[in-house]
């Protein structure tokens, strides 16, 4: 079985202008790298600054900002301009073209996320030589991509307007109701990610202070990933073409 | 509904269920769809037979909903469509039989034709994809277009690009949602030759049209759907004779109304007429007879003709009159 949809998916990512967008939009914490390599005082730790960005700036926004726009529109798109019946009317299972769909939003992800964050990394502490937190925190955004891509792939099969309720996702459930109630944390990929980041580097936690775990990260996100994958095949063998809420 | 008779199945048929002979391709049981408080489709049966049939009917009247519902595309709300005897919701195995052209213009732009057609075989899953797309691309007399990009193609070419993606695989049934939009005269004609000749070779096909003509020229067996019901369904030929023969309404304005009113009734090819505010309002069932008799009696009677206008000629007032027929 040859994945003709994942090199159809990504071929279209890669000839779109929201790609190029997206990889400008990334390259804001390599900027702000160069501009504390400037302008940084004597004392002022780089690998701080790096965990600072990590967690404001890149896992923040940049990688669930970037997993909405490639998971939305990987199959959202197709649905809604009508070519998805090209997939739909054809003798494969939906899983199929789920998961291709999702693993295609996934490298596109994860490649824009690697460059942000190896290209930041390397800028501030290529002197240092931590190439161990450099490598923990790309492996931590590539798994945290797995899971919001699945996420937003299983929203756009959903619902038409999957880019909004995943703004509401990220920039209300994520960044307020998760730090107002406790147990929020739990359904919050931006703190598995981080759980994994900070278990992975082996930081202090000046650096990186998050509030999962290793083990419940991994497992969380592991689940997030194979329930909206699996939920999102069974959506999608009975979508109804025009019918979508 | 206007249940005519039609020819055995061996041109094509498109028969009310349980009728005697070989099992239909396709059976469309008391299927009905409504969105909300909206009825789309209403309480619809036909089976369906290898040949052509033409689905029939105005904008709007639940064409594309009833062509939705028999790719497997929409869960009817009441009801069934089975195809090869299976039911097409939830059951992706049938497309191995079933080629599906829907109206939608959308291809997927960045690919050229040939990699289009190509993309649609390999999801089929043959055995030699390659060859099948040159098959069905030389079918749709594509070929020299091939190696272009799809989102430089016309209407008429990208029409013709979704019909070798839906036959690449040469299913059993074909259903087309408006396959001629866009074609212009010659290429609807090399269309049509070419649905015909794979409905000789023993195929389904069923394609949907709101122009007559099309159907005339495509379908000899027709389904008439109006406000998503089945108004009438038979030979097209049968069909086309209620059409001609019904009554046509038409206002004129003259030099002298009255005088012309008593010259057409004594010509007699009205049956009625309503002299009101500055025009003649006529009706006849004799629309041939009418359109060659009418300026004749103008002009014995020495009266100016300044205005004729059909008031009954859209095709909903045709389709609604098949309705009440």
């Amino acid at each position: 079985m040859s994945p003709y949809i994942l090199t159809l998916t990504l071929r279209q990512i890669a000839s779109q202008r929201r790609t190029f967008v997206m990889l400008l939009f990334a390259a804001v914490p390599l900027l702000l790298a160069v501009v504390f390599r400037i302008a940084a005082e004597d004392g002022e730790d780089p690998l701080t600054f790096l965990g600072e960005g990590m967690e404001g700036v890149i896992v923040a926004l940049i990688l669930p900002l970037t997993a909405l726009v490639f998971g939305t529109a990987a199959l959202g798109q197709e649905l809604e301009d009508g070519t998805a019946v090209y997939l739909l009317s054809k003798p494969i299972p939906r899983l199929r073209i789920v998961v291709e769909k999702a693993i295609a939003a996934w490298i596109a992800t994860s490649l824009v996320l690697i460059v942000s964050v190896v290209g930041t990394g390397l800028i501030l502490l290529i002197d240092d030589s931590e190439f161990r937190a450099i490598a923990a925190f790309a492996v931590a955004v590539t798994l945290g991509s797995l899971a919001y891509t699945t996420l937003f792939v299983c929203l756009s099969i959903m619902y038409n307007r999957a880019l909004i309720i995943g703004l509401v996702y990220v920039f209300v459930w994520e960044a307020i109701v998760t730090n107002l109630i406790d147990n929020a944390r739990y359904v919050s990929v931006r703190e598995f990610t981080l759980g994994i980041a900070e278990s992975l580097a082996d930081v202090p936690a000046a650096v990186l202070d998050a509030s999962l775990g290793a083990a419940a990260s991994f497992l969380l996100l592991a689940a997030v990933a194979a329930v909206t994958t699996l939920y999102a095949s069974y959506r999608l063998g009975s979508f109804q073409v025009g019918d979508q809420t | 509904m206007t249940s005519l008779p039609t020819p055995a199945a061996e041109a094509g048929a498109a028969t009310p269920p349980d009728r005697a002979g070989p099992p239909p391709t396709l059976e469309v049981r008391s299927v009905s769809h409504w969105y909300g408080n909206l009825v789309a489709v209403n309480d619809v049966s036909f089976e369906l037979q290898p040949g052509i049939t033409g689905l029939l009917g105005p904008n709007g009247a639940g064409k594309s909903t009833l062509l939705h519902m028999m790719a497997g595309f929409l869960k009817p709300s009441a009801g069934e469509v089975r195809i090869v005897g299976e039911s097409t919701w939830r059951n992706p195995d049938l497309y191995r039989h079933v080629g599906i052209v829907i109206e939608r213009e959308a291809v997927y732009a960045g690919l050229t034709g040939y990699e289009f057609v190509l993309f649609n075989a390999r999801l089929q899953g043959l055995p030699d994809p390659h060859e099948a797309t040159r098959r069905a691309i030389a079918l749709v007399d594509l070929a020299d277009a091939q190696d272009r990009k799809t989102s430089g193609y016309s209407k008429g070419m990208k029409q013709r690009i979704k019909i070798a993606s839906a036959i690449v695989h040469d299913p059993q049934v074909l259903l087309l949602d408006e396959p001629f939009n866009g074609a212009d005269p010659s290429i609807r004609l090399f269309l049509m030759d070419m649905l015909r000749t794979m409905a000789a070779e023993g195929r389904t096909i069923l394609f949907s049209s709101h122009i007559l003509e099309e159907v005339e020229h495509l379908g000899e067996n027709v389904l008439v759907v109006v406000a998503g019901r089945l108004a009438a369904s038979g030979d097209f030929r049968a069909i086309r004779r209620l059409m001609t023969q019904r009554p046509h309404t038409f206002s004129i304005r003259s030099s002298d109304n009255t005088e012309f009113a008593r010259a057409l009734l004594s010509a007699g090819i009205v049956d009625g007429l309503d002299l009101t505010d500055g025009a003649l309002i006529i009706r006849t069932s004799d629309f041939g007879r009418f359109t060659v008799e009418m300026p004749r009696a103008a002009q014995r009677a020495g009266i100016e003709l300044t205005e004729v206008d059909p008031l009954d000629e859209s095709l909903e007032s045709v389709f609604s009159y098949l309705v009440q027929a």
